[in-house]
């Protein structure tokens, strides 16, 4: 066992040393905002004082230590920075679509620091993103969480290293059409999706045994067994058993919903957040009681079949259930302006203003297993903060400056037309490639699956 | 085994040079190709024996592929052939830290009738890390001696294919009678390309993929140790992939990677700094930004031989709105930038060599002078040229410079190196001389009167985006001065290639274009491709409105000439 853990120790090695780099950290007084706290409730007239990238203190009548630039707030709301639960912005590739599980891929491999989506979601009032891989596989990729700190060069510095892995999942129509109908293989139905997690899961058990085997047998004198073959694809799967990465599973039905519900008591995993899950509603207890809930759309849906039985009270009804919520963007558009979803359950399902922003910050923080240290306004936390002008769930809300860590990354002021960190020096009109959904793009279409699409669309599934 | 061949090819190469000494004066030549004498002294020349050593009048003695003497009191022996140098300088022979010279792809292996995408054999995946550039490396092939004319002497030749590609070898350009090969085994080289249409199939699969081949030849190791120590052992299974990998995780040769941009940099030293390889990084244009990332990681480096077109900053038109402008200046900047980044590079103190992998060697010296022109010094140039690359394949005791010792490799031209008008009239390559025809500069517009690029045949092409390679073939006929064609490509209803016309073709001078269109779930979508043609290759762009362009590299099938 031993020796199964240094060589994981080994493997693991990277981010540890990213976990040392150092990122820019700020210091900050705002004063005279509607502190709209989430976690605790909403404060008038009243300041937030960050120090070192870290809520020091909230109250009233604060003053700024010498050195620190106070930023006066009077009129405006202060909400800690919106967090969206299912993003691709900042990924060079998005999808490893060739195999059924490839839990082995690690999205933080091809992180891109220049893309402009980053600053798009900044004016947006978002801090961080969950960086997905696609949904082409049962098992997708490793997922990364991103903390948008604008200009930095290094990839490394725009990964929340504190972060827990996650891994995407995904069912039904997606997986089935690219392996079964593409590629003639297993999954080509739901049935099949769930025989390919089932079958991963216990061929991960052997494969945890098959080591601790070894690891036994080579600590005696004279031992004859042989090392098993390294697979890190299923190393990742014994993690994922072993609690250590939260799933993230794309799903619509309610019956594939319930159906991992199932697999993951089955396996003894609970920690799973379904996402999209526009038939969320009709097991909404069932989601609530065994996993870490739902990330949803406010209000989109018909883009294929399985999306059509949906409604804009899904988010609503989970709540209701007890099941946390969140509202993601799963695009680059819809990421500007998240609260102006998160505020569409209001009119779908009259939720309370604590209750729609809890849906784009503490409970997405909640899904990423990130609560502890971002997504709600609390001492001790990290400085991911944004003002408005106006109520962020009004329509007339506008961002108008952008924290992470204390550091301002967006201020309207100062916003330029050509906000681009890198431009291609051969390219007066550099190439725009679709990154979003399937959903966005062709829906139904097989031509995703052939090699010419993926040269021409550089589609994401 | 192969291995095997090789050492008997050199044995042997031995033998052949020690019977041609006995019997040179035994026997005629009836090619008439034979020089006379291996012996030869240029001399009264400007001699620059190394990057930044001031050039000096001198003498070149050489003799059997080695330098007998630099110096003006040498004495020659009488069966050496004098090359009168007055008016000539002498400059080292040029050394490329990575070629592509003479390498032809090796055919794609069938594959097997139990084929599954999702998990394909190495070899059809790209992953091939036993094969040698040796064994796809033809020392006739033209390239090979429209190098040599550029000036290059020693290459180390890079093998094709996919992710692990395969070992890197170093050759002399030189003459026939030699078997050229001075190393095998030099490096094994990689990339972030994925396979197509199959697992893996992307940067990121590429990157899982070669951490679990590293592993896996750790513990194969492990396992063949075990064996040879403990009686009772299973047997270790013979995997040629691990195989080929242990002098790699051994850190007996290291891993070129191919890194043309800015973070593909970035993702090769983090996966070297996770694994703990050997690095080389080779293939760089988009760097500026990364030089002290390089510099920190303390890697060879081997730039592209090549410079950022100017299409875009030439498109740029006179009259234009204040937003326009805006953008104007900002790739302007980009371009401005990325002319530099050689210099900047020398600046950083980071020494670097070049690969010409991707270049066209009639454009060496153009590549060179604008680096020049901007920024990078003529030594560093000439580094970069001879004792960077020497050192970086750890040749440094027998080429880079002009030393009594050293192999007969030099560059021999009618000016300073870098001078506007210079020509190479020599280049001496392990001791045998190749002569150039030195002319006034060619006329102006002699190009157009060439008259149009013979596009007419069966074209082999390839394709590639951020999400992966395709390929197919397509056929032009020419009818007068029209011309037809059709193209296949990936059936995008499902599998297969399907066929379609193309449509709107031009050859104007060098430049082809055409489109074609596609049905894409019903939307038809025109696909416009254009590009200049060079010989026997086609070089160009295929755009999609609104999804952007991509590379689209063509080669013409000699064989298959259709002309109506």
């Amino acid at each position: 066992m031993k020796k199964f853990n240094y060589f994981l120790a080994a493997l693991l090695g990277l981010s540890i040393t990213y976990a040392s780099a150092q990122t820019k950290k700020g210091s900050v007084l705002i004063k005279n905002a509607t502190v709209l706290t989430v976690t605790e409730g909403t404060l008038e007239n009243s300041d937030v004082l960050v120090q070192d990238g870290i809520i020091k203190q909230v109250g009233q009548n604060l003053s700024a230590p010498s050195g620190v630039e106070t930023v006066d707030a009077t009129g405006k709301y202060l909400m800690p920075g919106i967090i969206d639960a299912h993003s691709h912005v900042a990924l060079d590739v998005v999808n490893e679509a060739t195999a059924p599980i490839v839990a082995e891929v690690r999205m933080r491999d091809v992180v891109n620091p220049f893309e402009v989506g980053i600053y798009r979601a900044l004016a947006g009032g978002v801090t961080i993103s969950h960086a997905m891989h696609g949904s082409a596989n049962v098992v997708g990729g490793q997922n990364v969480t991103l903390k948008h700190r604008w200009g930095s060069e290094d990839p490394a510095d725009i990964i929340m290293q504190d972060a827990p892995r996650t891994i995407k999942f995904a069912l039904g129509e997606n997986p089935t059409r690219v392996h079964g109908r593409g590629k003639g293989t297993q999954p080509r139905t739901r049935m099949g999706v769930e025989a390919i997690l089932r079958n991963g899961f216990n061929e991960a058990l052997q494969y945890k045994k098959a080591w601790e085997d070894y690891n036994q047998a080579s600590s005696q004198k004279g031992n004859t067994e042989v090392a098993p073959e390294y697979d890190e694809r299923l190393q990742t799967l014994v993690d994922i058993l072993e609690g250590k990465i939260i799933i993230h599973c794309h799903s619509y039905r309610a019956d594939e919903i319930y159906m991992l519900i199932n697999v993951a008591r089955d396996f003894g995993i609970d920690k799973l957040v379904f996402q999209h899950t526009n038939e969320g509603f009709k097991v909404a207890p069932e989601i609530a009681e065994y996993t870490m809930g739902a990330s949803v759309f406010a209000d989109w849906w018909a883009y294929k079949f399985e999306v059509y039985y949906s409604t804009a009270f899904n988010a609503a009804i989970l709540t209701e259930n007890g099941a946390i919520t969140s509202i993601n963007s799963d695009s680059a558009e819809l990421i500007r302006h998240l609260y102006h979803e998160a505020a569409k359950t209001q009119r779908y399902g009259g939720m309370t203003d604590e209750q729609a922003l809890s849906m784009i910050t503490i409970n997405p923080a909640r899904q990423l297993g990130i609560a502890d240290k971002v997504g709600s306004i609390e001492v001790g936390k990290q400085a991911d903060l944004v003002i408005f002008e106006g109520h962020p769930l009004s329509v007339y809300a506008k961002p108008q400056q952008t924290y992470v860590d204390g550091v301002k990354y967006f201020d309207i002021e100062t916003d330029e037309d050509d906000q681009r960190l890198r431009v291609s020096p051969t390219e007066m009109v550099e190439p725009i490639f679709m990154i979003e959904e399937d959903h966005q793009c062709m829906q139904g279409t097989e031509l995703y699956f052939s090699d010419i699409s993926k040269t021409l669309f550089n589609t994401n599934y | 085994m192969k291995k095997t061949l090789l050492k008997a090819g050199v044995l042997g190469l031995l033998v052949a040079g020690w019977f041609s000494t006995n019997s040179l004066y035994a026997q005629s030549d009836p090619t008439g190709k034979k020089p006379v004498t291996s012996t030869y002294a240029i001399t009264n020349a400007t001699v620059i024996t190394a990057p930044g050593a001031s050039g000096t009048k001198a003498t070149v003695l050489i003799k059997d592929g080695v330098i007998q003497g630099v110096g003006s009191n040498l004495n020659l022996p009488s069966e050496a052939q004098v090359i009168a140098g007055d008016s000539l300088f002498i400059y080292p022979g040029f050394i490329d830290g990575g070629s592509d010279a003479g390498i032809t792809a090796p055919k794609d292996p069938e594959r097997p009738k139990d084929f599954v995408s999702a998990n394909p054999p190495d070899e059809i995946a790209g992953i091939t890390p036993w094969r040698s550039a040796v064994d796809q490396y033809a020392a006739d092939d033209k390239s090979v001696e429209d190098f040599r004319k550029a000036g290059f002497t020693i290459a180390q030749i890079l093998p094709d294919g996919g992710m692990i590609a395969g070992k890197a070898a170093v050759v002399v350009f030189g003459s026939e009678y030699s078997t050229n090969v001075l190393k095998t085994n030099t490096a094994l080289v990689s990339s972030f390309r994925g396979a197509r249409g199959m697992y893996p199939g992307t940067a990121v699969g590429v990157m899982a993929k070669f951490r679990d081949i590293y592993q896996n030849t750790k513990l194969t190791q492990g396992r063949s140790n075990q064996y040879q120590t403990t009686s009772g052992v299973v047997r270790p299974e013979f995997n040629p992939t691990y195989q080929a990998m242990m002098e790699v995780i051994n850190g007996q040769i290291p891993v070129m990677y191919t890194a043309p941009s800015e973070l593909e940099v970035r993702r090769a030293i983090s996966l070297q700094k996770e694994l703990g390889f050997q690095l080389i990084l080779t293939g760089l244009n988009d760097y500026a930004n990364v030089i002290d990332v390089i510099k920190a990681a303390n890697v060879p480096v081997l730039i592209s031989l090549e410079i950022p077109d100017d299409k875009a900053i030439k498109a740029q038109k006179e009259e234009v709105d204040e937003a326009t402008k805006a953008q104007y200046s900002r790739v302007q900047e980009a371009y401005d930038n990325a002319i530099k980044q050689a210099g900047l590079l020398e600046k950083a103190g980071v020494p670097f060599a070049f690969t010409t992998k991707g270049t066209k060697s009639g454009e060496v010296m153009k590549v060179l002078s604008s680096m020049i022109e901007h920024g990078l010094s003529e030594e560093g140039a000439l580094a970069a040229l001879t004792t960077n690359a020497a050192s970086v394949l750890g040749m440094s005791r027998v080429a880079g410079t002009i030393e009594k010792g050293k192999m007969a490799n030099l560059v021999i031209t009618t000016d300073q190196l870098f001078a506007k008008d210079s020509q190479i009239k020599h280049v001496v390559v392990d001791g045998y001389i190749f002569e150039f025809d030195t002319k006034p500069k060619k006329k102006a517009g002699n190009e157009d009167s060439e008259g149009a690029a013979k596009v007419a045949g069966n074209w082999n092409y390839e394709t590639e985006s951020p999400a992966g390679s395709s390929g197919g073939t397509f056929e032009i006929v020419q009818d007068g001065s029209n011309y037809s064609g059709s193209i296949s490509l990936d059936n995008p209803a499902g599998a297969g290639k399907i066929n379609t016309d193309l449509e709107d073709i031009n050859v104007n001078g060098k430049n082809l274009t055409f489109s074609f269109n596609i049905d894409a779930g019903g939307n038809d979508i025109t696909i416009n491709v254009s590009g200049e043609v060079e010989g026997e290759s086609y070089d160009g762009t295929m755009s999609v409105a609104q999804f952007g362009s991509f590379p689209f590299k063509a080669t013409l099938n000699p064989t298959l000439i259709a002309i109506k």
